[in-house]
């Protein structure tokens, strides 16, 4: 990568015995959208405090737009959305705003200009002068992302923004960061959000990061086949297991609780076939299920637990 | 950037009224109720001290500091023992004998900053529990006499024993407001008070501003921690000077306190605004959160202003205590306000009190930097 607005090399980072990073290396171009998917507890946070310059690596690089991490240049360029509620609930929007964008040396009618563009992009231009305190978890939310954004980074990171929130407002968030056009870094532990948004995506579990790709690439390499699940009568398990054994493309069958599970290269392909063998032999379907691998399955092939272990 | 740090403070604290209630509403409060206290008017009743061991110059010096009422009269005695024996057949209500033998040059501070010290080494207060007016009028002399003699810095020279007893003119200018006196010494007492306090409770933002989350979006911006730490420190060092005006001047123009010359006042307000919040913030920062600050704040708060004679009679505590006194910011203050107030002396004279709380508030403000720079730094 070339022009890497972020380049993380081997960063580490203990707390006492506990190492909560080990060894994280990944890149990110401008305008592109790179998610880290993991679980809570994986080192999401504390990576993204490294980069943020919020803590220092024990080891290991951040160079951010071609200055080192944690210096007031790197700092300057990257609009940090942390996880919590980072705003004072007893100041308005506007305020909270304005303290924010000073710290970033922006003043005068440029602040104020700002300050009008990132609530509307956020879509609380109508409510800017009201207390955060006022607010609903969602407008929070969307409040704490535009602190984020008023100094137009060139690196937005976001940990976690959707965490607790409605799903109108949760569209809301996940549509502002799609437009907005800047590289942006992305933590979060909701695979959809990570496949819906992301140019790329970092899997982390336990510090370190396990696989980096495509949400297609990650699924296609590490996702597993289709699935097609049937349920039937106990008495005609054995002969739908046969016949299914004998269709174009179905891999493996295999009975599980009193159900089918047949592998396939295309699961909605198949079920067309199934169906007809089923009516073929007398089977009396009484459920059917398609499912196609995602994010999820990625995670529990390759660390054998579920994302929101 | 420290300004803005600062102001985002001062506007927080403005805006959930907590400024409005420490720096204002409690000290008007406070200053009100010493003013109506102090300055409503004193009694009537005669009032008789009995003094030893102090030449009727020096005391008439010492009576002239401190600006007693028209109803005190102040008689000279022959020796400890006879002052002991009328004020215990009650033909005194009060008495000081002046032992020169062990006077000490540093041991003269004590009845000046803490007027209720009646075993201070070198004087003997000698009170009776039933006549409180008695017990303050006679501290209050020991006080004078104690500021003369450290103004004039020969104590053995000016105490001599006197041959016949006789009686000491008392300086009758602020007759019918005797009160005053003690307001005088008391409003600047309270107001090192609520300096300290605030200091404390000030600090106190920068731990819930971690756990708010919000410093770490500070810390996320192109500032320095320094800029971070001193703009903390900036408004609580505006706040605490907004306390202790706001005490000045409603116990100065609300209930008539005379707290001295204004430049030495001002200079006082600076150095002891400095100090109290320089302690104030390294003992915050101490804490790892917020109720273990305000549980530090408190105690050593409550402790400094024991010790330091805000509360009550460092004389009636140990011996230790008494030294220590001299070594606690606010000791050091009401020495600086007691020189302007009590004996009206002019700016130059707290250069000394002035000079040594900028030194804690350079010492304690320095380790408190190096502390809670560690809160800010990645």
């Amino acid at each position: 990568m070339e022009q890497a607005m972020l380049r993380c090399e081997d960063l580490r980072k203990s707390y006492g015995d506990r190492e909560a990073v080990k060894g994280v290396t990944f890149a990110i171009a401008e305008r592109e959208c790179y998610g880290l998917l993991g679980p809570n507890g994986a080192g999401k946070t504390t990576t993204i405090s490294m980069l943020c310059g919020l803590i220092l690596p024990d080891q290991g690089e951040v160079t951010v737009d071609g200055f080192a991490g944690g210096t007031l240049e790197a700092k300057a360029v990257v609009g940090y959305v942390p996880q919590d509620l980072a705003l004072y609930p007893d100041l308005s929007a506007v305020e909270n705003l304005t303290f924010f964008g000073q710290l970033y040396g922006l003043g005068g009618k440029e602040l104020q200009g700002r300050i009008g563009e990132t609530l509307e992009l956020v879509g609380l231009a109508d409510r800017g002068k009201d207390r955060i305190g006022t607010y609903s978890g969602g407008m929070k939310r969307r409040a704490n992302m535009a602190a984020g954004l008023l100094h137009r980074p060139k690196l937005l990171v976001l940990d976690e923004p959707t965490v607790g929130v409605d799903p109108q407002s949760r569209n809301s968030i996940l549509e502002t960061v799609g437009r907005l056009g800047i590289a942006v870094l992305y933590t979060t532990h909701y695979m959809e959000e990570a496949a819906r948004l992301c140019d790329r995506i970092g899997i982390i579990d336990d510090g370190r990061l396990i696989a980096e790709g495509t949400a297609e690439s990650l699924i296609g390499t590490h996702g597993g086949k289709d699935k097609v699940h049937l349920s039937c009568d106990e008495a005609s398990l054995d002969v739908l297991s046969a016949a299914c054994l004998e269709l174009h493309n179905v891999h493996n069958v295999h009975e599980h609780e009193g159900n089918l599970e047949l592998t396939t290269d295309h699961g909605p392909a198949v079920l067309s076939a199934v169906v007809a063998v089923a009516t073929k032999h007398g089977v009396d379907l009484t459920g059917v299920e398609v499912r196609t691998p995602n994010l999820e399955d990625v995670f529990l092939t390759l660390t054998g637990k579920e994302l929101r272990d | 950037m420290i300004r803005v740090i600062a102001w985002n403070e001062l506007h927080r604290r403005l805006r959930d009224r907590s400024v409005l209630i420490g720096c204002l509403a409690a000290p008007l409060l406070m200053a009100a109720v010493l003013g109506l206290s102090f300055a409503g008017g004193a009694s009537a009743t005669p009032v008789h001290i009995g003094v030893s061991g102090a030449s009727p110059q020096m005391l008439t010096a010492a009576l002239d500091a401190s600006q007693l009422p028209k109803n005190v009269t102040v008689t000279t005695l022959p020796s400890q023992q006879s002052v002991k024996n009328a004020v215990a057949s009650g033909t005194l209500d009060g008495g000081v004998a002046v032992l020169p033998s062990q006077l000490r040059l540093h041991t003269l501070l004590i009845p000046i900053v803490d007027p209720g010290a009646t075993h201070t080494p070198g004087f003997d207060v000698v009170t009776k529990g039933t006549s409180p007016l008695g017990e303050e009028y006679a501290e209050s002399v020991a006080a004078g006499i104690s500021s003369v003699m450290y103004a004039s810095r020969v104590p053995h020279m000016e105490a001599t024993e006197a041959a016949d007893p006789a009686t000491v003119a008392v300086n009758s200018e602020e007759v019918g407001h005797g009160g005053k006196v003690n307001l005088n010494f008391f409003a600047p007492n309270i107001a090192v008070v609520f300096l300290f306090i605030g200091s404390g409770l000030g600090m106190r933002s920068l731990l819930m501003e971690r756990s708010a989350g919000t410093l770490a979006r500070i810390t996320a911006a192109p500032v320095r921690p320094t800029q971070i730490v001193l703009g903390k420190l900036l408004a609580i060092f505006l706040t605490g000077m907004a306390t202790i005006f706001v005490i000045w001047a409603v116990t100065t123009y609300g209930f008539g306190a005379d707290w001295g010359n204004l430049l030495g006042v001002l200079l006082m307000a600076i150095g002891a605004t400095a100090a109290m919040c320089g302690i104030g913030v390294f003992l915050t920062s101490l804490a790892k959160t917020e109720q273990q600050a305000f549980g530090i704040t408190l105690l050593v708060g409550l402790f400094l202003a024991l010790v330091g004679g805000n509360l009550l009679p460092s004389g009636s505590l140990p011996d230790a205590f008494q030294v220590i006194a001299l070594g606690t910011p606010n000791g050091w203050a009401l020495v600086g306000f007691g020189r302007l107030d009590q004996l009206g002396e002019p700016a130059s004279s707290i250069i000394g009190p002035f000079v040594i709380l900028l030194i804690i508030a350079v010492v304690a403000g320095g380790l408190a930097m190096t502390r809670v720079r560690r809160m800010v730094e990645p």
